[in-house]
């Protein structure tokens, strides 16, 4: 259907409403990174002198570069095995019928309500004892455990709007159990992986209480905790360049991640509709 | 098989948790012929520390290698890392940089050792008596001092020509700057956090008190605490302060100096070199002073901070320890610490080197205020008296003298045996 | 007849599992589809169980006791008394009510701006891409990250918001220090909400849209009659976890403004107690409460809810 001017408008000026509300505070942090030092708090929202150095400066020892390779490894491995994860135990509770599925769902929901800061310690205790303390593995198993169950209720409230019929349909039309799924099923789940895989992705990047208790040197320590490390000129100053510096660097992943995915959300949606 | 599709997840989870475990196993560390001692400190921006590690690796000739591991950049971050690997008896830290409040916490729970004999000599031979004290709990020393800080007057001589030695003269003074409708401000920092804890401490000993009593068992106060809160009061209702006070730290205090809406500053030296570089015009009139005392004729205590290097309980090598730490802070070290890391030493013949002159001009002023230094309360509950005191005098215009006094006399008393919550 | 080929998943045909014969055991059919949901939520239920099942029975024991890590030998079983000397405390029904205050008002904020951004990411006319991940950006930065630019933005003479509240800096003073908070919250996680109503309002079909627009309903009418019922379960989802979280509120109250000014939430409060007077039994004891509240809250969501919730009953 043709869309009239005013709806042109309409939409258009609520997308830079948008657009600058969510994006001004960053964009003044941003700000914050190029500014010299000296000029930090003169009160005008652009730097008056524009430099690069807070961005050397992070790369200047291998420190940063090291917390940024972990972070990206870290988060990646686990979103991939909790939405994997998730996604089995999901289909199970939408679809399938067993004993303990209100169990489990307790059980997880157990889990994410759990204040974080007891949990800490005991944490420690256990990953010491076991050798994982300071490793990858230390930091992804915790990660995996505690995206779990926003992973789970999400995908099953995706999953139990999914038309199965679709598939017996497809069945009947002639295609095989496996084609059945990628083609009918997997893309209306898509939308709800995608959607899961941002969120607990965005859990595991920015978390900082559990990086910063559970490593001690760069061989596992991940961007928010290395950020805690950053020192400014004095140690009652703080290093507000580097960190702003650091910060719109360790964004940059978040930016491509949404914007790889973001279309995906939908796009299932257009293929493979319910008709009549 | 169809068997085979609901085993699967567990086989692929099973391989990952063997991968992981492998790679967390391959990645322990591995033993050498000398010993590596691992010392945690803050992570220092300048070249200072590493240069001091490397001159001792260089002495120790084989001996055992020191190695620099950072710590947070606060001091809650260090004090929660080093208290959660102590507590599990973690044999991986060797020498330890405490904040001067620590030593009496982690040598009451056993996780430092003392310093006995030729090693305590050798610390406590030229080491001024504040930075001392702070590594001193019932009579033992826990801790080498390395570095110290305190706090001083700054002031601008272009508007104050001769600087105040009470804080009642600098409240008028400022005063008067604001009539005549000039900068007039006081900086202190008026936060809740350690920072306004320092700020109580010094205005109670200056009055003559202290936190705790002797035996370090029972609070004190009293008509000293009193006054100190009496100061606190009116400067936070009176024209000199400022109006963000209640949140202000060290770095907003240096940064409204510098922005030119202040007439005096108490900080810490770091503040001179910033001043130097940031605005050089107004550096030509930065003066400092002695803090400001609160009764007439009688000079301030000020509250001491600094560093003081420990040795793990669970050290595995403690006599080579206690080695390193004793060459740590040396006095070549320690000079290298001033000089390049601008941190006041705490041995009593480097105040006397020229060499320091450049970047210290005021050093007879820090140190007298670090022989005559007042110490925040030793004892191991001190964490827990630090949240009520500053929970009790933040925001610093809402004392009520004589009812917060009762009220932190009795909320002190409970920290002590650690009863109760702390807000 | 149903096919017999054992638990393939792909071979629902959509009745129902009993079986037609109306014996007292299961059939076969019934009894593979226990185990293979069994197995497929075996992977999950494992590593969960074995991260966290440690960790919260013991602080569930440590709140029982009398033990301040410094003092490790004094350690002693005193049964609830920790929880009577947090419930007795002032300081926790101080930050009891501040923690409330902030979680109502932002999740309330949050759901109706939530819903907004989402109709506007979803149903946009054009630069979608650069509208949705605009809105999600404020999400994506690191929490402590977002409250340093808060707190400079507001720093009088500093930053770029500080002229707003005239001279007096917007922290030194309780309510405003409560608005700056809240305002910091909604901004950080708001895009959590409207990614998930997004995803939710695309699964409305748009045929159901359309037929209620043939049918003469306004705009308004058919999103409450037909959109908003059908996302039920993503609402739910969306504001049960938006309110666990902002229950459990820290970082944006600790860079701002440290509790200051009364401001502290119960997660602060656990935290000053736990590791900074290494008080690990009153500190249990308050993780505990916070705990017992938030479940609470959750309970009464999904109660209200129904049977949106997830699991509860199944779609055929």
């Amino acid at each position: 259907m043709a869309t009239t001017t005013k709806q042109k408008v309409g939409w258009g000026s609520a997308n830079v409403l948008v657009v600058l509300v969510a994006v001004i505070p960053i964009l003044w942090i941003v700000s914050l990174s190029f500014k010299d030092p000296a000029s930090v708090n003169d009160g005008s929202f652009w730097p008056t002198k524009w430099t690069w150095d807070n961005y050397s400066g992070i790369f200047d020892t291998s420190e940063f570069t090291r917390a940024l390779i972990n972070s990206i490894g870290i988060a990646v491995i686990s979103t991939f095995i909790a939405v994997v994860f998730a996604s089995m135990a999901a289909y199970a509770i939408a679809r399938l019928d067993f004993p303990g599925k209100n169990v489990l769902i307790g059980m997880a929901l157990l889990i994410a309500m759990f204040p974080a800061i007891s949990l800490v310690t005991p944490l420690f205790n256990i990953e010491r004892n076991l050798g994982l303390f300071d490793t990858w593995a230390g930091l992804i198993i915790p990660y995996i455990t505690f995206g779990l169950p926003l992973a789970i209720y999400t995908l099953s409230a995706f999953f139990r709007e999914i038309p199965w019929e679709l598939e017996k349909a497809a069945k009947m039309d002639g295609a095989t159990p496996f084609q059945a799924f990628t083609k009918v099923i997997a893309p209306l789940a898509a939308p709800g992986m995608f959607t899961t895989a941002i969120l607990v992705f965005i859990l595991c990047w920015n978390d900082f209480l559990y990086a910063i208790s559970l490593t001690s040197t760069t061989r596992a320590r991940t961007v928010p905790a290395a950020i805690g490390f950053f020192s400014g000129s004095s140690q009652f100053t703080a290093p507000t360049g580097s960190i702003a510096a650091a910060s719109v660097i360790i964004t940059i992943p978040i930016i491509v991640f949404v914007l790889l995915f973001q279309r995906r959300i939908v796009a299932g949606l257009t293929s493979g509709a319910v008709k009549g | 098989m169809h068997a085979s599709r609901g085993y699967r997840p567990v086989a692929l989870f099973a391989v990952v948790a063997i991968v992981a475990l492998s790679l967390a196993a391959c990645s322990s560390g591995s033993s050498s012929a000398a010993p590596t001692l691992n010392f945690y400190l803050y992570p220092d921006n300048s070249p200072a520390t590493q240069k001091a590690v490397d001159n001792c690796n260089a002495a120790a000739g084989g001996a055992y290698t020191i190695k620099y591991q950072k710590l947070p950049k606060g001091a809650d971050g260090q004090r929660q890392q080093m208290v959660r690997r102590l507590a599990a008896k973690d044999s991986s830290m060797d020498i330890l940089g405490l904040d001067v409040t620590w030593a009496p916490e982690f040598a009451a729970a056993g996780w430092i050792l003392e310093w006995t004999g030729d090693n305590k000599a050798k610390v406590t031979d030229g080491t001024l008596a504040g930075p001392l004290a702070t590594a001193t709990y019932q009579d033992k020393l826990w801790a080498a001092p390395f570095n110290s800080n305190t706090q001083l007057l700054w002031y601008r001589s272009d508007l104050v020509p001769t600087p105040p030695t009470t804080w009642d003269q600098m409240i008028q003074m400022s005063e008067q700057l604001a009539q005549q409708g000039k900068p007039h401000l006081i900086e202190i920092q008026g936060n809740q956090y350690e920072g306004i804890t320092v700020w109580f401490n010094t205005l109670l000993a200056s009055a003559g008190g202290s936190v705790l009593n002797e035996a370090g068992d029972a609070p004190a106060m009293g008509q000293p605490a009193v006054e100190a809160l009496q100061v606190m009061h009116d400067l936070a209702t009176s024209v000199a302060a400022d109006p963000s006070l209640s949140v202000q730290q060290e770095d907003d205090n240096r940064l409204a100096m510098e922005a030119g809406t202040a007439a005096f500053e108490l900080n810490y030296p770091f503040v001179y070199p910033s001043m130097k570089k940031d605005d050089p015009q107004m550096f030509q009139n930065f003066k400092w002073a002695p803090y400001p005392g609160v009764k007439g004729g009688e000079p301030s205590k000020v509250t001491i901070g600094g560093i003081n290097l420990a040795v793990s309980s669970y050290s595995k090598h403690p006599d080579a320890a206690f080695a390193a730490t004793l060459c740590l802070r040396d006095s070549e070290n320690q000079k290298i610490g001033a000089i390049e890391g601008g941190v006041p030493p705490s041995l009593a013949a480097l105040y006397d080197d020229p060499e320091l002159d450049e970047a210290y001009p005021f050093r007879q002023e820090i140190r007298d205020s670090l022989a005559n230094a007042a110490v925040r309360p030793l004892t191991p509950a001190y964490q827990n008296l630090s949240i009520v005191i500053s929970h009790a005098v933040s925001p610093p215009d809402a004392i009520d003298p004589p009812k917060t006094e009762q009220k932190m006399t009795d909320q002190l008393s409970d920290a002590l045996q650690s009863k109760g919550l702390v807000p | 007849m149903t096919v017999t080929t054992a638990p393939d998943i792909d071979l629902r045909d959509g009745t129902a599992p009993t079986p037609a014969r109306p014996k007292a055991k299961l059939s076969e059919g019934a009894r593979a589809e226990r185990r293979l949901g069994w197995l497929l939520c075996a992977p999950a239920v494992v590593i969960m169980v074995a991260v966290a099942a440690y960790p919260i029975i013991y602080s569930v024991w440590l709140s029982l006791q009398r033990y301040d890590l410094r003092f490790p030998d004094q350690a002693k079983f005193i049964g609830l008394e920790n929880y009577g000397a947090v419930l007795s405390s002032p300081y926790w029904w101080a930050a009891l009510r501040n923690t409330v205050i902030i979680t109502i008002i932002s999740v309330v904020i949050e759901l109706v701006l939530g819903m907004g951004l989402a109709i506007v990411m979803h149903r946009t006319l054009f630069t979608r891409g650069l509208v949705r991940t605009s809105v999600l950006l404020p999400y994506g930065i690191v929490t402590v990250v977002a409250a340093f630019s808060w707190q400079y933005a507001w720093t009088p003479k500093v930053g770029y918001l500080s002229g707003l509240t005239g001279d007096s800096a917007p922290l030194v003073n309780h309510a405003q220090a409560m608005a700056v908070i809240i305002l910091a919250e909604v901004w950080k996680t708001t895009p959590f909400m409207a990614l998930l109503l997004m995803a939710g309002l695309a699964l409305v079909p748009e045929d159901l849209q359309k037929a209620a627009k043939v049918d003469g309903a306004s705009a308004w009418q058919r999103f409450t009659h037909v959109t908003l019922p059908l996302m039920k379960p993503a609402i739910l989802v969306a504001l049960l976890f938006r309110t666990l979280d902002a229950f459990r509120i820290f970082d944006n109250i600790f860079i701002l403004t440290a509790g200051g000014h009364d401001t502290g939430s119960v997660s602060i409060l656990g935290y000053d107690n736990l590791f900074t007077a290494l008080n690990l039994g009153v500190g249990s004891a308050i993780s505990v409460l916070i705990f017992i509240c938030v479940a609470v809250i959750g309970f009464l969501f999904i109660k209200g809810f129904g049977t949106s919730a997830p699991g509860s009953e199944m779609r055929r």
